[in-house]
């Protein structure tokens, strides 16, 4: 007898090879047998009429934080991924000393806008080293983690406060190369870094005042272990981008590593950027390198209130710093005072073609509800003002709480971003799964694939988009045993409905630690996941008590020994 | 393909330790005035050149160039 058998299902197995029918059967949490399988199961799923599927891979997640509160990633298990990668950006919550967490979490809230309430409130913190973090999250984890460690934070450990002024002696550089040996012994996956984030402070993070040898001397570590190494572009300019990617084919060819960086976007005003991208892609792929761009599938939707910084605004110095640094009474203040407002308003003037068409999605008060779902420029008309002054009064009248939606801002052409999703050098994910929490839901980017580029344009096989997701990611990072629905294989499976699967409205939930909200998005179409053979969420009976989560790729098992000629 | 037969792309190098305006037009535009050299420069990277300066008592002081950046050491192709 098996412990469970799915039935009946269309198995698409991770291959890209086409869909076919048969029933699967587990043992433990591996897949035992894949046909016609006539032994009952303790447990059995009919999955007639529903895709069965390799539970899907999110590279490209910051989860850190939520991972210490919620060992499921909500609502991401939902959506039928099974194995995350936090870590990403430079920025991992450990190796982590003590009298740097607030650092960090400052640096968490500005570049990822994770709530410095959230971290108060709902992180215990007893953990400094990589391994302690990973004993730390291990309980209760119901999601594969495959997390990164980040380049900032080795530096902070290492160099303290010097690692936000100055490049590393050589001496701190080895330090930092026993410190990454010893992460990735704890099960890291691998290394990140950043090139364009700023701290809360607005200053450049610890990776950007690391110079090319450190980067290297980190790579050669890497190459010991055979792992990826991910980087933040300055994606918003073609050229950088290009000479960043050049940077890491000669790191990948050197020390024989994958890399991997993101975002790449399709923006109304760069399409020839990414074509051009692409172009030195395939050229550094056919040399040999890996160099992997990670696209989103999801258009880039901004939500925004002005009681804490948004990306919307980062453009515009004197909103941001007002954003940033102001408590939301000096907000109001600085929104009432003349003289600020105006300058605010003459500032702000770059982006008048944009604010006509953001929609009012939030308020508190009654008198405003009426709004709800107008655009500004609606509003505006209504109230015979402007739509800038339309955005600071309603601000002012809901004391901050007055939500507005920036949508379809770039990377929703269909045509590029389907051609882009399905180039065969192209890595679907970038979702930031579990950051910019009140900016956007990084949740239900695989449901939107199914739905839109699979079963609307029909830009891809439903074989190819869960390959992409699947096999494809895990070849790429690394991660044995997984990806693929195949005998011996690792069970962690989705089963859905390929007619429905979907990512649901965007939301406001308050879910977050110390009375905080967030955007998410519900699981449309997905029926069952499985992580590690057991059944971890299903659309009926919601998430399961009993948790099968693992660190991937784990504890090292063996390093690369060189034997005697 | 080799690396002799990637398609030429725009010219950039990643700084040295303590490098400057000054230094880089030194040792990459050497045929140029300084100051000539120099204003190209900053002109053709303007993501450094437009950058806050360091915080107030930082070693980075005015220099605005970042170890980890890269630097075009010739204008955009058209």
């Amino acid at each position: 007898m098996y412990d469970l058998v799915i039935r009946n299902g269309r198995v698409v197995d991770g291959s890209g090879m086409p869909a076919y029918n048969a029933d699967i059967a587990l043992n433990g949490n591996r897949i035992a047998k894949i046909g016609r399988i006539a032994e009952k199961g303790r447990k059995e799923i009919d999955a007639e009429g529903k895709v069965v599927s390799p539970g899907f891979i999110d590279p490209h997640t910051h989860f850190d934080a939520q991972l210490l509160w919620d060992g499921y990633a909500k609502p991401a298990l939902s959506h039928g991924v099974t194995t995350i990668v936090p870590g990403n950006c430079s920025l991992s919550l450990a190796p982590l000393r003590a009298e740097f967490r607030t650092k960090l979490v400052g640096m968490f809230n500005q570049i990822e806008e994770m709530p410095l309430k959230a971290f108060k409130e709902g992180v215990v913190w007893d953990w400094e080293t990589f391994s302690e973090y990973i004993t730390r999250i291990r309980k209760g984890l119901a999601i594969n983690v495959a997390p990164l460690v980040g380049h900032s934070v080795i530096r902070l450990w290492v160099m303290g406060e010097a690692a936000m002024e100055r490049t590393a002696t050589p001496e701190e550089i080895a330090e930092m190369q026993g410190v990454l040996r010893e992460c990735l012994d704890a099960g890291a996956i691998g290394l990140s870094t950043s090139y364009v984030d700023m701290d809360e402070k607005l200053q450049p993070v610890p990776s950007r005042y690391a110079d090319a040898a450190e980067v290297e001397a980190f790579a050669s570590v890497l190459g010991e272990y055979g792992r990826i190494l991910q980087i933040v572009p300055e994606f918003y300019d073609a050229d950088l981008t290009i000479a960043r990617l050049d940077q890491l084919a000669e790191i990948s060819l050197k020390y024989g590593i994958p890399t991997t960086f993101s975002p790449l976007f399709v923006n109304a005003d760069n399409v020839d950027a990414v074509d051009r991208v692409m172009r030195r892609v395939d050229e550094q792929f056919a040399r040999g390198a890996r160099v992997w761009p990670q696209v989103q599938t999801r258009p880039i939707d901004i939500s925004f209130c002005f009681a804490v910084p948004s990306l919307l605004f980062i453009r515009l110095p004197g909103w941001y710093r007002i954003m940033r640094f102001g408590t939301p009474d000096q907000i109001v203040a600085a929104f009432k005072d003349p003289a600020t407002r105006e300058k605010l308003v003459a500032e702000s003037a770059v982006y008048n073609a944009l604010w006509p068409n953001l929609r009012l999605r939030l308020v508190q008060t009654e008198a405003n509800q009426k709004y709800i779902g107008m655009t500004v420029g609606e509003i505006a008309a209504a109230r015979g003002t402007t739509p800038i002054d339309v955005m600071i009064d309603l601000s002012i009248e809901e004391h901050l709480d007055a939500h507005f939606l920036a949508a379809d801002m770039g990377h929703n052409s269909d045509e590029r971003v389907g051609a882009l999703l399905k180039h065969p050098r192209v890595h679907i994910g970038a979702s930031d799964g579990g950051a910019h929490i009140l900016s956007f839901s990084t949740y239900g980017d695989t449901g939107f694939l199914f739905a839109h580029y699979v079963r609307e344009l029909n830009a891809m096989s439903i074989e190819s988009a869960v390959k992409k997701i699947t096999s494809e990611t895990a070849a790429i990072w690394g991660i044995p045993d997984r990806g693929l629905l195949q005998q011996g294989y690792i069970a962690d499976i989705v089963i859905f409905d390929p007619q429905t699967i979907n990512r649901g409205e965007e939301k406001y939930v308050q879910d977050v630690p110390g009375d905080g909200s967030r955007y998410v998005r519900d699981a449309m179409g997905v029926d069952t996941v499985i992580v590690g053979g057991g059944v971890a969420w299903t659309a009926v009976a919601g998430y399961n008590a009993e948790t099968r989560g693992e660190i991937l790729p784990g504890q090292v098992q063996y390093t690369r020994t060189l034997v005697p000629a | 393909m080799s690396a002799t037969e990637l398609s030429t792309v725009r010219k950039s190098i990643l700084p040295k330790g303590g490098d400057t305006w000054q230094s880089i037009a030194a040792r990459c535009l050497s045929g140029t005035p300084e100051t000539e050299a120099v204003s190209q420069l900053q002109s053709w990277n303007l993501h450094v050149f437009m950058r806050a300066s360091g915080a107030a008592g930082s070693m980075r002081g005015t220099n605005p160039i970042l170890p980890s950046d890269v630097i075009f050491i010739e204008s955009p192709r058209a």
